[in-house]
């Protein structure tokens, strides 16, 4: 991966793509690894989606039906979702997790679709970004869902239960008495979920001495002028 | 919010508005470059970039333009793991920037006025 550019990128973070990379390839908790390279699939294809571009042109985005450009088998109700997620984030309300939900899908499931897609924009944002093409697909591993243990899970205010707390620190660099922020714990129910997800982010940010060529400060304005251009609260 | 908290240890002050206010000088080094690439890179506006990363890497030098990609790239992952969970703000985040939330106009990010806002919209 990122074989083809002569930009400095550190090792560090191109092993860590990798590592996510094959991951997302294997058989997952609750999905298969076709199932999950489907989700990056459809990620990759909300980007040029007609419907979700209507969308984002509409007062609201449920305002506006229709049938996606959806390139794979994945329920209509999931391809909605991850759409959703890739090409209009900002104005996700509550309304399209409750209809994922009524649709049958357990929140185990939502959150490993929401590891797996977030993992791969990050993937492909900075490929994007440094002018390469996206990364060829890797090919999806057999087997069926390994299952899990139950997680340890509380209501934190979030749509789906969170962790405990303090279970698993580390999830963000820089953190200096190990408390982990509500963001770390919002994967809990599905725990390698997180481990996937803060594999792909853990070298693009750290709360303090920052390992890149950038001041804090200036780390901090580019993430802050994310979440106000993505409309996050968080 | 960030922005405030690392701007303590340098001892300098930091426009907050400029976070969601496109047209304020931010006041960190290479504020200018740093906002255009940010915004290039997640407004998905690739041939914009390629421009905006030569003068970038020329002004700032190239290691810090391609790590400013590099935040960026993590934070547009992060920001929808966030808002696909509906992870509130931390205790003592949500404690402490009351008046920056309102001021800067993030408050009107939060949950339940983006339901307000979209849900119940049919035309």
């Amino acid at each position: 991966m990122y074989e083809h550019t002569s930009y400095p990128l550190r090792e560090g973070l191109i092993e860590a793509h990798e590592k996510v990379w094959e991951s997302i390839a294997e058989p997952g908790p609750f999905w298969t690894g076709t199932e999950r390279i489907a989700m990056v699939v459809e990620s990759r294809a909300a980007t040029s989606c007609r419907l979700c571009a209507k969308r984002r042109q509409a007062l609201s985005p449920y305002a506006v039906d229709g049938v996606h450009d959806n390139e794979t088998d994945l329920d209509a109700v999931i391809v909605d979702m991850i759409h959703r997620v890739r090409s209009d984030p900002g104005r996700i309300t509550r309304n399209m997790f409750d209809q994922v939900m009524a649709a049958g899908i357990t929140p185990e499931h939502y959150i490993e679709i929401v590891g797996v897609v977030n993992s791969s924009v990050i993937i492909d944002t900075l490929h994007a970004a440094l002018g390469l093409s996206l990364a060829e697909l890797p090919t999806p591993q057999p087997d069926a869902p390994t299952g899990q243990p139950r997680a340890n899970v509380t209501d934190g205010g979030a749509w789906v239960p969170i962790a405990v707390g303090n279970e698993r620190p580390g999830m963000i660099n820089g953190l200096s008495n190990n408390r982990e922020p509500n963001i770390a714990r919002s994967m809990g129910l599905v725990p390698s979920a997180v481990e996937l997800f803060f594999t792909a982010f853990r070298p693009h940010y750290a709360l303090q001495n920052i390992p890149l060529d950038l001041k804090q400060s200036q780390a901090e304005f580019i993430a802050s002028r994310v979440s106000a251009l993505n409309q996050c609260f968080y | 919010m960030l922005l405030r908290a690392s701007g303590q240890p340098d001892q300098k002050d930091y426009d907050l508005n400029s976070v969601t206010d496109g047209h304020i000088d931010p006041g960190v080094d290479f504020g200018h470059w740093l906002r255009s690439l940010t915004e290039a890179a997640i407004r998905n506006r690739w041939d914009d970039l390629a421009t905006i990363r030569d003068q970038a890497g020329a002004a700032m030098g190239t290691q810090s333009m391609v790590d400013a990609l590099v935040v960026a790239s993590g934070f547009n992952g992060i920001t929808r793991v966030a808002d696909a969970t509906g992870i509130p703000l931390d205790e003592n985040t949500q404690q402490m920037t009351v008046d920056m939330r309102e001021s800067t106009g993030i408050e009107r990010f939060n949950y339940a006025e983006k339901s307000d806002r979209f849900d119940f919209v049919t035309t």
